[in-house]
This record gives structure tokens, C-alpha cells and sequence, in this order.
């Protein structure tokens, strides 16, 4: 059974500093990223795109693994706020891995010549979307509020196999795509550090966005769920 | 208990698509129709190239994959026998190992009959007969865990039969990539190529299996 009882978390009250941690983050990992590191040797500045391009990649990820965290929680628990957390974190996925594909073709449009090329980080990246949005849209079919739940945790325990798929894609197959430069296991990474240091800046201003947007956004869903329940009794 | 459970939901499989073949028809033809249909697109000449061809048959067995599980599930929602099956000690996990195991049966079959006919059709000289048919096998094998566990999750929505795809297509494309690369290794005589899709086509079935194993039975209501 669903508790109807919303409750005000820490999370939830740490809301406003989140907002501004976010903000103050990523004007410093803006500066970092167009004025501070320099430009690339080959790419010129085109290269500033990646560092937003690379956070926004890695936080799809996390919040991919939110989902299948969360929907594991949720079937073991069978407690809401994890099905609540599981839809905030998709939404917020969705959004990140749909940024990362337009940031892409950006920036493949000056590196590669195209917008688009049929190379396999790319296209798994696009799978990834495809999946995660048909995740959304398998919820938005389903009214009744476990099922939906339930349902959604399954699948968003069958999705997270696509992320090391994306991950690893470029190491397993001839890709256009660059190598993994900073996750190398056993390795350094590639980059100079200037350019490590605001990759890195930028995606603990992602990191604190994407809090922020967590916490608002499972505020709304837990307000949703008690309205749908005190709608059904 | 459970073993006999699930050899009784095979059984009950096997024997509902005996009296009632519908599922069996609808996908052979289905198979049929949307070879013609996709080699007249892409023309004749493009259609019989190794890759181009397996392209094409492992596209259309994945929707017959669709469509015979989403009929079987029809089936038991019809009368609402799927309740009675549920509500058994040990129903949820023989339901889908039962149905995952007769369909991977009635599904090869499927593969067996629109694989003979694209040969056929397209007029190819396979040079690994024997390699072609452990890649059929380990295909349908990789295929048939993942049809079954997103019309379980699809089960009793409004607009499934749009879902089911959606869902399952994407999370099928290594699979479908796996499947067409073996079987063009093996029409086009690469025997270490089509081994080694076949494993991977293997590793995909275990892994998925084991997976639905472990999560489809919470998602049966």
C-alpha cells in the first residue's frame, strides 16, 4: 500500500543551496571552459563544446544508474519515493543523452565534416535515448499506480545494460569517436591538465544541476502520487 | 515442483498452438510477406548479398518474435487463465520459462521454415550449412528472453502492440547486429566469424535469461 503522507526531506530543504551551488558551479566552469584552458591543438576552439558535451554524457549516465538503483529499491521495498526517484532520474537522462546527441552533431559538423555519422558511440547513444523514452512512455500508458511503478522497475532494471554498452562501444568496435580519455582503466588520462581540471569543473556543475533537478522533480512526483491516490479514495 | 510446473506450461504451449496454429501461421507468413516486401525495396540484385539478405531475414524474425509471443499472452488474457496460472505456488516463474521455452521452440521452427524460403527465394549458396544453423539457433536463442520479458511488462496496457516494439527493438539491436553478421559469416564461408557471433548470440541469451529469470516473475500481474 502507498503512503499518502509527503513528507519534507533534507533533500528536499537543501533545494535552494543546490540551486545556487549550481549556478555558482557552472559560471566557474564556464569561465574554465571558454577563457581559461586552452584552445585544442588540432580542434582548435571547437573544443570547448566537449566539455559540456563530455558532462552531459556522464551524467546521463549516473542518472541511468539512478534508475536502475532506484527501481531496484522499488521492487524490493515496494516503497513509492523510489519510483518517484526512478521517474525524476529517466526524465533527467532523457534530457542530458538528448543534449549530448545535439552537442555532438555540433560538434562533429566542424571535426568530422557531418552531422551525424554511423559510428558506434553515436548510435548507441541514440538506442539509449530510444530506450529511455520508450521507459517514459510505457509509464505515461499505465494509470494504476503500482503497476505503473512496478512495470517501470523492471524495465529500468533491463535498460542499464545499454550504458556500458555505450561506454565500452568505442573500445569494442572501429569507431570514428575518440578513445576514452579520462576513464581509462589502469591508464592516465590523455588530456592536458587544464583541460582535465575544467572537464572535471564542469561535471560538478552538471553533478549539482542534476541534483537540483532531482529534487525538485521528486517533489513533484510524490505531490502526484498522494493527489492520484486521494483522487482514487 | 517447479521444474514440472514449467514442463506442464510447455506443454500446455505446445499443445494450444497444435489445436489452434494461428501464432504459427501468422508468423510464417508474416516472415514470408515481409522478405518479398523488403528485398523488392531494397531490389533484387542488393537483396541477394550475404549481408543485405541475413539483414532482412533477422528483421522480419524479430517481428515474427513479436507477434507469436503477443498472440500466446493474448491467448491466456482471452479467458483470463492467466490468473488462475498466477495465482499457483511457483506460476509466475513456470509461466515464463514455460512460454520462453515453447516459443523458443515454435519461433525456430518459424526461423527453420523463413530461413529455407529466403535461401530459396533469393537464390544463395550457403558454403557453412552447419554454421548457419547453430546462428539460427543461438539467434533465436538471443531473441526470444527479450520478446518475452517486454510483452510481460506490456502485458494488459492500452496500446501494447505499438509498446512492445518500441521497447524491444532498441535493447534487440546487438542482437539483430550479432545475428546478421553470423549468418552472413556463414553463408559467405567465414567459419571462425560465425562461431564467434554465435557465442556472442549465446552470451546475449544467458544473460537476458537470467535476467528475465530473475525480474519478469515481479513484473506478472
Amino acid at each position: 500500500m502507498i503512503s499518502t503522507t509527503a513528507k519534507t526531506t533534507s533533500a528536499l530543504r537543501a533545494r535552494p543551496f543546490l540551486g545556487a551551488a549550481s549556478l555558482v558551479a557552472l559560471f566557474v566552469a564556464l569561465w574554465m571552459a571558454l577563457v581559461w584552458s586552452p584552445p585544442d591543438a588540432a580542434m582548435g576552439n571547437v573544443v570547448r563544446i566537449l566539455y559540456v558535451h563530455v558532462a552531459n554524457a556522464w551524467l546521463a549516465y549516473l542518472a541511468f544508474v539512478v534508475v536502475f538503483l532506484a527501481s531496484v529499491a522499488y521492487l524490493w521495498t515496494k516503497r513509492p519515493v523510489f519510483d518517484a526517484i526512478a521517474v525524476a532520474s529517466a526524465e533527467i537522462g532523457v534530457l542530458f543523452t538528448g543534449l549530448t546527441l545535439v552537442l555532438g552533431a555540433i560538434w562533429a559538423r566542424p571535426t568530422w565534416g557531418v552531422w551525424w555519422s554511423w559510428e558506434p558511440r553515436v548510435i548507441t547513444t541514440a538506442v539509449m535515448f530510444a530506450m529511455y523514452i520508450g521507459y517514459l512512455l510505457l509509464r505515461n500508458l499505465s494509470d494504476d499506480l503500482e503497476r505503473r511503478a512496478t512495470r517501470a522497475a523492471v524495465l529500468g532494471i533491463v535498460l542499464v545494460v545499454d550504458v556500458p554498452i555505450v561506454h565500452l562501444s568505442v573500445t569494442w568496435m572501429n569507431a570514428l569517436h575518440q578513445l576514452p580519455s579520462v576513464l581509462r582503466p589502469g591508464l592516465d588520462p590523455t588530456l592536458d591538465p587544464s583541460m582535465l581540471a575544467s572537464l572535471i569543473a564542469m561535471t560538478i556543475a552538471f553533478s549539482f544541476l542534476y541534483a537540483y533537478l532531482m529534487t525538485a522533480r521528486v517533489d513533484i512526483e510524490r505531490r502526484r502520487q498522494v493527489r492520484i491516490l486521494e483522487e482514487r479514495a | 515442483m517447479t521444474l514440472h510446473r514449467i514442463r506442464l506450461m510447455a506443454a500446455r504451449e505446445a499443445r494450444a498452438e497444435r489445436g489452434q496454429p494461428d501464432g504459427l501461421v501468422a508468423a510464417v507468413t508474416f516472415v514470408a510477406t515481409l522478405i518479398l516486401v523488403e528485398s523488392l525495396a531494397v531490389g533484387p540484385l542488393a537483396a541477394t548479398q550475404p549481408e543485405v539478405a541475413s539483414a532482412l531475414f533477422w528483421i522480419a524474425m524479430v517481428f515474427a518474435a513479436i507477434l507469436a509471443t503477443t498472440r500466446s499472452f493474448e491467448r491466456e488474457l482471452e479467458d483470463d487463465a492467466i490468473d488462475a496460472v498466477l495465482a499457483l505456488p511457483g506460476g509466475r516463474d513456470a509461466l515464463y520459462v514455460g512460454k520462453a521455452l515453447a516459443l523458443t521452440a515454435l519461433i525456430a521452427l518459424v526461423a527453420l521454415v523463413g530461413g529455407a524460403l529466403s535461401l530459396l527465394l533469393l537464390s544463395l549458396d550457403v558454403l557453412l550449412a552447419g554454421h548457419l544453423a547453430l546462428v539460427l539457433v543461438a539467434g533465436v536463442l538471443a531473441q526470444v528472453p527479450v520478446v518475452v520479458l517486454f510483452v510481460v511488462i506490456a502485458l494488459r496496457l492500452r496500446s501494447r502492440a505499438a509498446l512492445v516494439p518500441i521497447l524491444a527493438l532498441p535493447v534487440l539491436v546487438p542482437q539483430l547486429v550479432a545475428a546478421t553478421n553470423g549468418t552472413a559469416a556463414a553463408i559467405s564461408g567465414d567459419a571462425a566469424g560465425a562461431l564467434g557471433w554465435a557465442g556472442l548470440l549465446v552470451a546475449f541469451a544467458l544473460v537476458y535469461s537470467v535476467l528475465g529469470l530473475t525480474i519478469v516473475p515481479a513484473a506478472l500481474e
